[in-house]
Formats: C-alpha cells, structure tokens, sequence
C-alpha cells in the first residue's frame, strides 16, 4: 500500500519536473532578452524608460535591459566592445559613429528597411538623416535634433526698453545698422545693454550659451566650413577669412562694444552660466538649445521675486538673409555583436519612433527627429498644455530652423583635430590673442595632425603566437632577476624555515599579482608595440609608437614637461603641509577627532561638487582668491600680493587664475593642497606611533622644540615620510581628475598633464596600443625616479629592521 | 621654546610663551580648516536651496529658505533606489575592508620583519605595480573578468581585495611594521611563539593608527570608486550610490541643486564612520605604556 503510493508519488514528481522542464526550455526559447544603453541624465531618462516599457507590453516575448549611463558613456561601451559583451541597442550621435561604422562595430540599418512595412526614412529630418550616414549608408536612427536656433528673450527687459518682441525677421551685420531697428540684431542687442552711472556695464543684450555657439552661427551663414570634407576630411579650414573674421567679430562684442558678457564675466563656471545670467536677468538674450527651457520652467516661478515672461525667437540669418546654424542630435544604433539583429531593430524603430519620441517631446525637451512629430503637440504646446509646460509658446521656430542647420564634421578622427584648435580658442576671447594669430597657430597644428592621422600604414596582423611567448618571456626574466641571487646565496635551516613561513603571508598578494595584476600589465605592454583601437584586432607596428611619442608627437614633450613642473611644485609643498598639520594636530589640541575628520572631508567630496566650488574659487571676477587679495572693490593690495601679481593681471586689472596659462598650473597646484588632509591622516598615524617615552627622555635630557624634532620625530617617523614621499611622486606624475574636470588640459595647454592626453588618446581618438606606449614610457620614467629614491634611502631608520 | 634658549625661564614666562603657542596652534588650525570646508560649506547651501535660488543667488550667499525638498526629490525619483543603491555600496566597501586590512596586513608583515628568498626585489616588483596608468590595464582587466564571466556580479569588485590589497596599502602597513622595536618579538619568540602569534598578538594590537588609516581609505576609496561599478555592474538593482547618482551629473542639466543633495548624501555616512571610528587612530594603550 504504501509502497505503491510512494511510487506514484515519485512517477508525479517526475512527470511534472519534466512539465517544468518543458515550460522553461518553451519560454526559454521564446524570450529574447535585450539590453539597451542611454547617456540620458535624471529628466531625460524617464519618458525613454517609459517608451521601454510601453514596448515589453506591445512584445511581451522580448525582455529589454535599459541602462543610462551618463558618465564615461564610450569607456564602458569600448570595454564591452573588446570583451564581446556589447549590448544590442545603444545611444550615439552623429560625431562618434563614425569610430564604431568604420571599424565595423554597428550595423548599417538599411538592411531592415525592407522588413519593416510602413517605415519611411523620408519622414526624419534629412540633415539629420545625412549626418547619421556613412557612405550612403544609414547607421544612427535619429532619435532627437537640438539646434541651436532659439534665442531665449526676457520679455519684460524688451517691455522697458519699448522694443517689440523679436519675431524672427532680424538680420546681423558686421556694424551696427541703427536705421533698420529692431531688425538689426546688434540695434537690439545695443540697446538692450545698461550701464551704470560710471560707465560698467550692469546689463547686457545678449550671450550665447557658449561663444562659439555664436561664431559657429556667423561663419555658416557667411558659408565657411572648418573642413573641405565633413565626412572624411583632408584639409582643415580654421583659417579661413571669414572664419577668422566671425571670432574676432563675438570676441570683439564682448571685449570691444561689451554688449555682450566677456569670457570672464560669464565666469568658467561649466557652460551653465550665460543660462544663469538670463535667469538673474542680467542677460536680454540668450542663444542656445531648447534643452534650457526645462530649467528655466523651474526658475523662474511666478509670483517669486525676480520673474518675467520669456519665450524664444529664431536666431536672425545673415544681411543677406542666409540662415545656418550649429546643431546637436543623437538616435540608436545596433551593436555587429548583437546576437538577435531583427528584434534589436524592432526596439530601435520603437525608440527612435513615435513611441519613443512622444513621451520625451511631452517634457518639450527633446526635439522629436520626426519632422511631423515636431510640428504637432505636444511638442508644439496648445490651449491644452498645461501651464507649466506652455513655454516656451514658439516652439514652431525649432521645426523652421532645422531646415538650416549644419552639423560638424563626422569623420572619426576630427575630434582628436579639432582638440587642438580649441586649445587656441581661449586666447581670442579673453583678448589675449588676436583671432588670426591663434587660428593659424591652431590650423597648421591640427593640419599636421591630420596630415599623419590621414597617413595609411600597412601593417601586418598582431602574432599572438609570438606575444604569448614575450609575455612568457617576460615574465622568466622577472623571476631570474627577483631569485638570481638566490642561487648563490647559502641559507641555513632556519632561514629556509623561516623563509617558507614568510611566503604563506604573502601567499594572497602574489597571487593576487599572476591572477589579476600581471594579466593586462604584460597585455598592455604588447600592445605598446601594436595598433590597437579596441574594437578591431590589434596590428603589428613594432617600435611606431615608442617613436612617433619620441620624435613626432608635439605635445608629448609638453605634457611630460607640465607633469614634470606639477610634481615638483605640488609633492614637497604637499608633504610639508601634511607633517606641519599633522604635527600641530598631535599636540594634544582639544577636541582632536573632530579637527582630522574636517581636514579629512575634501578626499571625500565628489569631483564634480569640487570643481564647481574650485571655479568660483580661481574665477577672475569676483573668485573667492581674488577678492582676497584685491579686496571687494578691487583697490586692496593683501600682503603686497597685488603689486607682486602686476604682470600677471591682465583682467580688469586681476589675475584671471585659470584662464592664463601662465597662471594655470599653480592653480591647479594650490588646488592639491585641499587633499592634503590624506597624507596628514598618514603622517599622524606615523606620529601616535612614536612611544612616548622617547620624549620624556628627551626633555630630562634637556632637548628643546627643534632638538626634539630633529634627532627624535623625524627619525622614527621616516619610514612614514619615506612612504608618502614615493606614493606622493608615484600618484603625482598621474594626476588626472583635476586637469579632466577643470581645464581640459588648456589655456595653451598649459595643464595638459600627461595622463590627459594619455586618456585622450586612448578614449577620444581609440589609439589604444599608442596610449599603451605612452603609459609604458611614463613607467619607467616613474620607476627611475623611485630606483633613485630608494638608492637615496640611507635616512629611513627601521626600528624593527633585519 | 628655541625662543628663550640661553636665559632663564621664569614660570610665569613659561606659561605665557606656552598660552602663545597654542593661540598660534588654533589660529594656523582654523585658517586650514576654513579652507578645508569650503566646498562643504558651498554643497551644503545649494543642497537646501530651490532652484530659483541656486540660478539666481551667489554660490557663496546662505539659502534664504532651506528647504529638504531637493532631498525629497532624489530619495523619491524613479531613477535611483537610494536604499538599494546604499545596500550595495555597503555590501561592497565593507568587504572590500575586510579584504584589504586582513590580507595587505599579513603581506606587510612579511616584507616588514621577515627574512625571505628574494625579498627585496619582490617588494620593488610590488611597487611597481603602481606605477602603471590604470587607463590602458583597465580594458584587458575587464575582458578577464567577462572571459570568466564575472561581469554583473559583485566579483570582480570585491575578490581582488582579498589577494594582497593592493601596493599601496602593503607599503603603508610595512613601514609601520617595521618601525615596532624588534625587543618586543625576541621576548615573544623566548616564550615559544612563532611568527603567526607574534603577527596576531604583538604586531597587530601595536599597529591600530596604521590599520586603522588602510581601513578608512579602503572603505572610503571602495565607496567613491566610479569606474569599476560603471564598467562591471549592468543591473540597475546591484548598482552604487556614486554611479546611480551621477545620473545627477549630466553636463547640461544644470541641476546643482540635486546634484549637491545627492553628493551630500553619498558624503554624509562616510563623514559619520570617520568620527565614529575616531577612537582607533589613536596609539594602542601598549605603546603609550610601554617600557
């Protein structure tokens, strides 16, 4: 009996694990699970995680991973591209596709054109369209298009000054046209600018959300282009007149006329600020994508002080009546690694379809790429639209301007080109330069570039073969040089004893180095000698990269000497700093926890809270640094600084710290100081352990304060000084952060520290296996520099030591 | 007191040069510390201000009413689990800890105050580990770990940890270990012990400021790493709180205000274990009582 109902327990367990089975393998087979990943920031990403989900319900058979990734957005795209773990759908705009399309890594989308009944290309915007394009061949689905039509106007600054709104007909001129009036856009901006009685300007017409907003605009109206082929380019064209005469002709507005902010009022505060100056009402007008529109919903709140009315007119064309103007833009594409095409092409059609364009066009912050999106609501806002979105109410003009705009060049390698003209930029608007002198300086050096970007090498496949066997090799001579002398040396029992013990302690950390460290460290230096670009395989280039480093990389040189001028400065000023502060802390101050945790606190800020703070800081008008030694009304001269600092004050008499590259990088060196409170916390940690019975034999000696310090802290406190010297030098010569989120390397590339244009090497252009040579180079620059120090090691006394 | 060297020293002098000292001692602390909480001061405020605010007032000007609404706003958003995120980003730091105080200890002990083959040379190879951007290793690591299929899991974030450390923390911990008398492990080798009784029961109990400054910038490293949960965690559920909440940190957003709040809240636990773990900083009750 029971035997019997165990067995038909058994045969119905086994029937329904097999049911169970079956089911799983059945929706196994049937879901396909796709990832897509978005640089999308906090607003932006909901209505595309709302589109996302709208399309598991219309496909309940596939499951999508939606990932925003808003910083370091290529980085982990690349990473994944070299691993073969790519996700299948993926964010890109048209000046980065061309580094994926050529070396194969997304598809051409027209292949599915035809599968896909009712779908019509015909109704994207075009321009758009043929900058998502290579070769004829479609590889971005737009998603979105930001021109930089709009021109954001404070209706109330026009109300006072009696000047209709601007609808759109104005034009610009060279000069002033004071007889055609509101239609002349310098008229308008003239006038709208106030000073007060002693002549400063308290007001001014207009900005650009950044200058060269406003210079892309003037030279493609003249019909000037920076290159002679977007697509695939030979010649750089900065130089052109016109081009050269459009940023003379905005730097001069500010500089010159002042009806526009100059560099340094606008402050380098990200390029947020002119956006800033509009909502203080201290700008009429104000250039820039229609992105601006959200924030400024929620600044300027009505019935709180400071509000006024605003809407935006269309960017006014040339005298002639030419209209062009800059613009952004971005769609999906699908990854070569995707291992289901035709559903990652659903999902693309989806997101860059009216699905996915609906809910974002909602927020009237991402323009929809579908012409007829763009021209109906909720884009276009009605009688409907509630209140809180209505503005800005002109919102057509996007649909009218995108006709006219231009976008920059796509080809993958300008990016890396156009980084060294923009190094020159700075210089015009701040009036340091005339815009002929830094423009040609910036064209002949980006021609170069060019020149050899544009030079075919053909090399041949990279021998792994022969690798595996260097890197073994490698490897061998490690060993024979760490237990060569090993051979030669006799040992008695008890030192082998004791030697085997001793390697069970270090048993984890090396295996730590052949499992983790060794790995990419040899496979980096391979590459050192190939051309690797992280997606396509590597080739062979021998010695290439050591040499072009050596002999014809311009900023090479640069860049090692500014590492070498920051490590100098910054290493002993930080370790004098820390053991003083340190010092004084361990005087059995009141209160102790407290004080080292607040001078801890900067190691724990984010970098990006940071950097805003260290801009306000180093700003040249009104910067915490300069009203200390000016004063608050600019006439105090603190500690004589001022009259020290005479030569350097090029700005209204000040120093602009950050914006002259003869200031930068002190800057950037009294900037370090703010970490110092690691070393301290260090340096302390050395002083608790020095016994104190050291000093009470020494005062009964009858040493004083400097005796004391001399003969008992520093020596029993080296090895701590000897360990945050070496780091010090060691994490010195790869500085990063500072230069990556304050300066991009500039003005002139003074703060181009070296591992700057190591990363943009590696990230921007993908010239991995030339950015591994340099990381090479510095290595042994770095293990020099500590082979000298530990040779010099003669003052470090180990207590302990054997 | 190199003041007063060569004449004698009344008390009354004595006491008045001391009180001098210690005013100058405070006053140099508070400038420092002035500079040091700058930009706490200038997250603080924006974080309590409303947007209108922080697009209207100066960066340095005291919020005219704080409000807790931008902290409302990044806890409710649907974007980002702070509970889930601060979940994680515990799980990993604490680990992470563990990890790199127990087994950088042990490595540090060794090259400290042991006599091994090869020794000397091991330690520069260790070194030198450092000396290598990150930048061009960062890439082959991550095929490593998708090879073994690591990707999307906590692994490869925190099982490093427990192989040495890192050089770092392994030269850290042997200059201190080095600098212990040597007297105090002859007497425990008299008595019998071995190596591993005087690493646990001499070295260590001696080494708490040391252990304790390895520990802290463990946890507080683990805490703010950016590039290594960004590149190996894919799920939303098993991200970080500074990768979920750079979502605050897109460039054209202009939301300082979220931004500071979000940072704030990142900030504000590794500021309360800072004070809380104050008390291991100081020197062990052996060596103030030693001799």
């Amino acid at each position: 009996m029971g035997g019997d109902n165990v067995r038909f327990l058994v045969r119905l367990t086994r029937i329904g694990l097999l049911f169970c089975a079956l089911l799983s393998a059945a929706t196994a087979s049937a879901t396909v699970h796709l990832r897509i990943i978005a640089w999308d920031g906090e607003d932006n990403i909901v209505p595309v995680r709302e589109a996302v989900q709208a399309f598991e319900k219309v496909h309940p058979d596939i499951q999508v991973t939606l990932q925003a990734v808003v910083n370091h957005y290529q980085e982990k795209l690349l990473a994944e591209v070299a691993a073969g773990t790519a996700p299948d759908v993926v964010h890109m705009d048209p000046p980065s596709f061309q580094k994926f399309a050529r070396r194969g890594a997304i598809l051409p989308l027209n292949q599915f054109f035809a599968e896909t009944p009712g779908f019509d290309l015909k109704a994207y915007y075009k321009n758009l369209v043929n900058a998502s394009s290579m070769n004829g061949l479609l590889y971005i689905l737009p998603r979105d298009i930001a021109p930089i039509v709009p021109v954001f106007y404070n209706k109330r600054i026009f109300d006072e000054a009696g000047i209709p709104y601007p609808d759109g007909k104005w034009t610009w001129d060279f000069v002033e046209r004071p007889e055609l009036r509101e239609h002349d856009f310098l008229w308008v901006m003239h006038q709208l600018t106030k000073r007060d009685a002693s002549g400063k300007v308290i007001r001014w017409g207009f900005a650009p959300a950044w200058k060269t907003a406003m210079v892309d605009t003037c030279y493609l109206e003249l019909g000037a282009r920076i290159a002679d082929n977007y697509e695939n380019p030979t010649k750089v064209l900065f130089d052109d007149p016109r081009i050269v005469r459009a940023y003379q002709f905005v730097a001069d507005l500010s500089m010159k006329q002042q009806w526009m902010p100059s560099d340094v009022e606008i402050s380098s505060v990200e390029q947020t600020s002119a956006h800033k100056l509009f909502t203080e009402g201290r700008i009429a007008m104000l250039q820039s994508g229609i992105w601006d529109s959200t924030a400024l919903r929620k600044e300027i709140v009505m019935g709180e002080p400071g509000f006024f009315d605003w809407d935006i007119a269309m960017a006014p064309a040339y005298k002639d009546g030419t209209r062009a103007y800059p613009t952004g833009g971005s769609g999906y594409s699908i990854m070569s690694q995707t291992k289901h095409p035709h559903e990652a092409w659903l999902l693309t059609q989806w997101m860059a379809g009216k699905p996915g364009m609906l809910p974002s066009a909602e927020q009237g912050m991402a323009q929809p790429a579908i012409r007829s999106l763009s021209q109906s609501p909720p884009w276009i806002p009605t009688a409907r639209t509630p209140d809180e979105l209505a503005r800005p109410r002109n919102r057509i003009i996007m649909d009218r301007g995108a006709d006219y705009v231009v976008f920059g060049p796509t080809n993958m390698d300008w990016p890396e080109v156009n980084d060294l003209v923009d190094q020159q930029l700075q210089s015009i608007f701040d009036g340091t330069s005339t815009a002929q002198a830094a423009l040609s300086k910036g064209t002949a050096l980006a021609q170069r570039r060019l020149d050899m970007l544009r030079k075919d090498e053909s090399l041949g496949p990279f021998n792994w073969r022969i690798g595996a066997v260097a890197g073994l090799a490698i490897l061998a001579a490690l060993m024979g040089w760490i237990y060569g002398p090993e051979f030669r040396a006799r040992r008695s029992r008890r030192e082998k004893q004791e030697s085997r013990t001793a390697y069970l302690f270090v048993l984890p950390c090396l295996l730590g180095l052949i499992l983790f460290t060794f790995g990419p460290m040899i496979l980096s230096f391979l590459m050192s000698f190939a051309k690797w670009d992280i997606i396509r395989p590597a080739q062979w280039r021998g010695l290439g990269n050591y040499q072009e480093a050596l002999t014809s990389d311009p900023t090479f040189w640069v860049a090692l000497r500014v590492t070498l001028v920051y490590t100098a400065a910054a290493v002993p000023i930080g370790l004098v700093t820390a053991l003083a502060l340190a010092m004084l802390l361990n005087t059995k101050v009141r209160g102790m926890p407290l004080w080292r945790t607040c001078y801890y606190l900067p190691a724990v800020v984010s970098g990006v809270a940071a950097a805003i703070v260290w801009k306000a800081v180093f700003r040249a008008d009104g910067g915490v640094l300069n009203s200390i030694i000016y004063g608050p009304h600019g006439d105090h001269n603190f500690l004589g600084l001022a009259s020290l600092l005479k030569p350097l004050a090029t700005v209204n008499g000040q120093v602009n710290w950050l914006g002259d590259p003869r200031t930068a990088l002190s800057s950037l060196v009294i900037m370090s100081l703010w970490g110092v409170g690691g070393g301290m916390v260090i340096m302390l940690a050395g002083l608790q352990g020095v016994p104190d019975y050291y000093y009470e034999a020494a005062i009964l000696d009858g040493a004083n304060g400097w005796q004391r310090f001399r003969s008992v802290t520093l020596p029993l406190i080296s090895p701590t000084l000897f360990f945050s010297l070496i780091t010090g030098f060691i994490g010195s010569f790869q500085v990063f952060t500072q230069a990556f989120v304050m300066t991009d390397g500039g003005p002139d590339n003074a703060t181009m520290f070296y591992m700057l244009h190591l990363f943009k090497q590696a990230f921007l252009s993908l010239h991995m296996g030339y950015a591994s040579a340099l990381a090479w180079i510095l290595f042994f620059i770095i293990l020099c520099f500590t082979a000298a120090q530990l040779k010099g090691n003669k003052w470090v006394y180990y207590e302990g030591a054997r | 007191m190199g003041l007063l060297r060569g004449r004698a020293v009344t008390p009354r002098q004595a006491i008045l040069v001391s009180r001098l000292g210690r005013a100058a001692t405070l006053a140099i602390l508070v400038i420092g510390i002035t500079w040091c909480l700058i930009p706490l001061y200038v997250m603080a405020t924006m974080a309590f201000k409303t947007p209108a605010e922080v697009a209207t007032s100066s960066i340095w000007a005291f919020p005219r009413q704080p409000t807790l609404a931008n902290f409302k706003e990044v806890l409710g958003s649907p974007n980002v689990v702070f509970a889930l995120l601060f979940k994680n980003t515990v799980f990993i730091a604490v680990v992470n800890t563990v990890g790199v105080v127990l087994t950088s200890s042990l490595a540090a002990y060794a090259f400290g105050r042991m006599r091994f083959a090869g020794r000397d040379r091991l330690f520069i190879v260790l070194l030198s580990t450092m000396m290598l951007p990150g930048i061009v290793t960062m890439i082959p690591s991550y095929v490593v770990f998708a090879k073994i299929g690591w990707v999307d899991t906590f692994l490869p974030l925190t099982v490093p940890a427990f192989f040495g450390g890192g050089a770092f923390n392994i030269f850290l911990l042997r200059q201190f270990f080095g600098s212990i008398p040597r007297e105090l492990d002859e007497a425990a080798v008299l008595d019998g012990a071995g190596h591993w009784t005087i690493f646990r029961h001499v070295i260590l109990p001696l080494s708490g400021p040391a252990l304790a400054t390895v520990g802290v910038f463990t946890f507080v490293g683990s805490w703010r790493d950016f590039m290594g949960p960004l590149l190996y965690l894919n799920d939303s559920a098993k991200q970080t709180l500074e990768v979920g909440l750079s979502t605050y940190n897109a460039l054209r957003a202009e939301k300082f205000h979220l931004m500071m709040a979000a940072s704030l809240m990142v900030m504000l636990p590794l500021i309360l274990l800072f004070l809380v773990g104050q008390r291991y900083f100081v020197k062990g009750i052996v060596m103030t009582g030693l001799k």
